[in-house]
């Protein structure tokens, strides 16, 4: 598995993208890393929800209590506009860093 | 699920009692929940299964930053430390200077121990300094 120190400053950015495409709960969440990233990269739980507590503090995603349509009252989070705002803002900046890296680390074996 | 909720008591068990804590908790647990279920579903035993959930949930001092719990801070001594070598050292020297003075009033030698001695709270004023 890759070294997670790395990954970790990008965290806020995987659960935002993956909040952004519909509102998840907890475990969906790391499940959903794990498959796309076909478990090569798992996320601790603790992990997980210092990030949800961070996030939510800064307002920038919001949880509900969700309905037993939705399969069960977990608790549910959404992304909120300042959100929204703030993911593009790293997208934005985690081009311009793979830029620079790239510079450095492509071409060499 | 005895165990796993017992576990998810423990974990939490030094995070001051909070609305914030009981919520973060029960989600804790239930998502927890969910995983073992998952696990099972995947053809783990119970006990496998919760052992595996507790194993990959990680290190709880992530969340307890998160929840602001002050780390304990070591309490500075070194004032303390620097005015017991003070008190300390006058009465060593003070002793010095008696028996000097009754026992061998013709010659001085008490200087010499109470060089020795003013290393204690020199060491202590420099730990002090230091430490500030």
């Amino acid at each position: 598995m890759i070294r997670s120190d790395i990954i970790r400053g990008h965290l806020d950015s995987i659960i935002l993208r993956l909040i952004l495409e519909e509102d998840r709960y907890g475990y969906e969440i790391s499940k959903e890393i794990s498959l796309r990233t076909d478990n090569r990269f798992q996320i601790k739980e603790a992990t997980l929800y210092a990030v949800f507590q961070r996030l939510e503090k800064k307002e920038l995603i919001e949880a509900y209590i969700g309905n037993v349509s939705q399969g069960g009252k977990r608790k549910y989070y959404k992304i909120t506009l300042l959100g929204k705002a703030y993911l593009k803002e790293l997208v934005e900046e985690w081009n311009e860093v793979k830029e620079i890296i790239d510079l450095f680390m492509e071409g060499l074996k | 699920m005895k165990r796993l909720k017992n576990h998810v008591e423990e974990l939490f068990k030094d995070i001051p009692e909070s609305e914030q804590k009981k919520a973060i908790k029960q989600e804790v647990l239930e998502n927890l929940e969910e995983k073992v279920w998952d696990l099972m579903e995947q053809g783990k035993e119970e006990e496998d299964a919760i052992n595996k959930a507790i194993v990959d949930f990680g290190d709880i001092e992530e969340i307890k930053m998160e929840l602001g719990v002050k780390q304990p801070t070591k309490k500075n001594m070194t004032k303390l430390n620097l005015g017991y070598s003070v008190w300390g050292s006058l009465l060593i020297i003070a002793l010095f200077i008696f028996i000097n003075v009754s026992y061998s009033p013709e010659t001085i030698w008490f200087v010499y121990p109470t060089f020795a001695v003013l290393w204690w709270p020199l060491t202590m004023y420099f730990h002090w300094q230091r430490s500030k």
